[in-house]
């Protein structure tokens, strides 16, 4: 008999929704993270959409450490002098409050507490050293020596999956699979937040910014208003960072800190803490084989997330993973059975829900955030055709389709590579 | 075998905490809760003593419900049992009542060959609470000990004192502090954490003590706190000196006649 039904690894979103799945149905789970409180060392961008976790946690908007809902989303670009922002804000969002801005280091602990609560016996302090296998089978984890054994073993170890990169279960990550965010959390008073972003005391603004200034690199910035911090930061592919050697990304978000539409915003401000982290932005591609004997791979440690440049997602991608797997594993017992055959069934659920559906409608997006001109040309081409457009300076005016033509003449476009470039993003997004 | 006792704390993590400006006490909100770093040099100390000679260890704290993590931690480092001295008239306790409320959930529980305490907390920095254990049992004592041996009933231990250090042979039943650094703590484990969550901790409230509410807690405090200011960070002088300037300082400490 093993020590476990399951083991989950790593106390993040995808690894205590699976316990709390699985431990809800009444299986005897074990949840180990290497922080504590559990999953207090977790970090991303910030903004949760809860669609998946109101499944397993109905009142979650009531319970959890949430900062400020999502009433307004904005969309834009960024240029050296200039800002060009879509702001959407509707009554839509206000009603349902599904968004949230959080700060993980407190939202996790809340969590994995949940999945205490569930039943699970939630271990925090520890870091597992590694999987122990038997006849090509998973059968549980390894810690000083000591073998702790389960039917199933849940990886949730985010972005950098050592262990499941040492049994040989994914290949090691490559540079085109990530892109590196760093983060700032500025502490400034609620009252100045709300007055600077016309909120109330519970609501917030979220925005992502494509970085028009900066030539080499296409990078992507995010702007979160929580109850009396910001959270902001930049988001750069690996791959470009490494090919052009830049070795500082503190400058980027520097940069950004200093862009003329920024600073005044998070002026006052004190930077209360900072950190970085990996994104998974490889897709479909990265996407490793998501089961085996024994075990499962949720969330990040599986490549799940989405990104178009203006649109950044991975926490709800990870609710519904871990929950996926803790059903398979739930009828996985029910069987008695886990093996590779058995847990097919998770694969088969990611199938049919937005998760793999999601990365397949958009296994193209890579073409997109890698366009260089998606970063330098058009946001730039946007600022020249609403200078034309909006700004007086006794010339005659020009149509809209003069104005393209010579901003596009004046960064060295021709309109057809334009129209095509235009035509092909637009498929892809 | 010595049956071995553990004084430990859950405090605020140091660089986490600020003082509320208005009540005069610590903000620690916003604070990560850890053990006592010395705390958790006693408890190594214990485990070396118990592997070397045998024994049971206790791990005790007085504090709130949400304590109990820290005497699971120690538990996944080794010590048996944890036990955790919670009522909300303990509340607001100076070291006199801590000290007063810890030797009397020793002595309830038995008494102890040995009580392991760390040399002071990081968030008080009295040291006053492992003595004043061993003045309420009247049991003998030795602070400030790196290192401690077991020899025919007695405990020789070494303390640290000003530029020197002190051998010493204590008789039993002892309280013995252990410094900051004094070894190095080991990493608990996987599996006997999972133990410890199995066995539990131990919740003991005064209705089992039945201690005299005017020398527990808040009430039993002889401290009054008068006010507490915050130092701000000193200024760093934000001109930094460049190679081109070290002929002038260089010339000013001579006309000083600092350099000569």
């Amino acid at each position: 008999m093993p020590d476990y039904d399951a083991i989950v690894v790593g106390a993040g979103n995808a690894g205590s929704a699976a316990a709390i799945t699985m431990a809800s149905k009444g299986l005897s789970v074990l949840l180990v993270d290497r922080s504590d409180p559990p999953g207090a060392k977790n970090l991303s961008g910030g903004v949760l959409w809860g669609n998946d976790l109101a499944q397993i946690l109905p009142k979650w908007q009531s319970e959890a450490p949430l900062e400020r809902f999502i009433q307004d989303k904005k969309i834009g670009f960024l240029t050296d002098n200039s800002s060009i922002v879509i702001d959407f804000k509707t009554k839509i969002f206000e009603e349902n409050k599904v968004g949230h801005t959080v700060l993980r280091s407190k939202f996790d602990p809340w969590l994995a507490k949940k999945a205490k609560e569930a039943g699970a016996t939630v271990i925090p302090g520890i870091t597992v050293e590694s999987l122990a296998t038997k006849d090509g089978k998973i059968v549980g984890v390894v810690e000083s020596g000591d073998v702790i054994t389960a039917s199933v073993v849940i990886l949730a170890e985010g972005i950098n999956p050592r262990l499941a990169i040492e049994a040989g279960l994914r290949e090691p990550l490559q540079d085109w699979e990530v892109s590196v965010g760093v983060k700032e959390i500025i502490k400034l008073s609620p009252q100045k937040i709300e007055d600077r972003f016309n909120l109330t005391s519970t609501s917030g603004m979220a925005s992502e910014y494509i970085l028009g200034n900066l030539q080499e690199l296409n990078v992507g910035a995010f702007f979160y208003t929580n109850k009396d911090s910001i959270s902001l930061g930049i988001v750069a592919p690996m791959e470009q960072l490494r090919a052009n050697g830049v070795t500082h990304t503190y400058d980027i978000i520097e940069q950004f800190k200093e862009h003329p539409s920024i600073a005044p915003l998070i002026e006052g401000g004190t930077v209360a803490e900072y950190g970085a982290h990996m994104i998974p932005e490889g897709g479909m591609d990265m996407v490793p084989k998501l089961y085996g004997n024994g075990y499962m791979i949720v969330g990040d440690a599986a490549g799940f997330g989405f990104s178009n440049g203006l649109v950044l997602q991975g926490m709800n991608y990870a609710f519904l993973s871990g929950m996926l797997a803790g059903e398979t594993a739930v009828e996985a017992k029910a069987k008695n059975d886990f093996s590779d055959n058995s847990l097919a069934l998770y694969r088969q659920k990611l199938e049919s829900s937005y998760v793999l559906k999601d990365l397949k409608t958009f296994k193209d997006i890579r073409k997109v955030t890698n366009n260089k001109n998606m970063y330098t040309t058009y946001p730039k081409m946007l600022e020249g055709i609403l200078l034309e457009m909006l700004w007086e300076r006794g010339q005659p005016k020009k149509k809209v389709r003069d104005i393209l033509g010579s901003c596009a003449a004046d960064l060295k476009m021709s309109k057809l590579k334009t129209a095509t470039d235009f035509y092909y993003i637009y498929r892809r997004m | 075998m010595l049956k071995i006792a553990v004084m430990i704390k859950q405090v605020p993590d140091s660089q986490d905490i600020s003082i509320d400006p208005v009540t005069k006490t610590l903000n620690r909100s916003m604070a990560r809760n850890v053990v006592n770093p010395p705390d958790v040099n006693a408890t190594e100390a214990a485990i070396q003593l118990k592997d070397k000679y045998g024994g049971e260890i206790t791990v005790i704290t007085m504090g709130p419900p949400m304590a109990d993590t820290a005497l699971l931690q120690l538990m996944g480092m080794g010590a048996d049992s944890g036990i955790l001295a919670t009522d909300r008239v303990f509340a607001g306790a100076d070291t006199w009542p801590t000290a007063f409320t810890l030797a009397s959930v020793a002595d309830y529980l038995g008494g102890f060959d040995v009580i392991f305490c760390g040399e002071e907390t990081t968030d008080s920095s009295t040291g006053h609470v492992g003595p004043g254990i061993a003045e309420f049992l009247g049991c003998e004592q030795a602070t400030y000990v790196h290192k401690v041996e077991y020899e025919d009933g007695h405990f020789i231990v070494n303390r640290d004192i000003e530029g020197a250090e002190e051998t010493i042979k204590i008789g039993r039943p002892a309280v013995i502090t252990i410094t900051l650094n004094a070894n190095e703590p080991r990493n608990p484990t996987l599996k006997r954490k999972i133990g410890a969550y199995k066995k539990g901790i131990r919740v003991v409230t005064n209705k089992e003590l039945q201690l005299d509410p005017s020398c527990i807690g808040l009430k039993g405090s002889p401290t009054i706190v008068k006010d507490m200011k915050t130092v701000p960070d000193p200024v760093k002088n934000p001109t930094k000196l460049g190679v081109e300037e070290i002929d002038k300082l260089v010339s000013a400490l001579v006309e000083k006649g600092v350099v000569k």
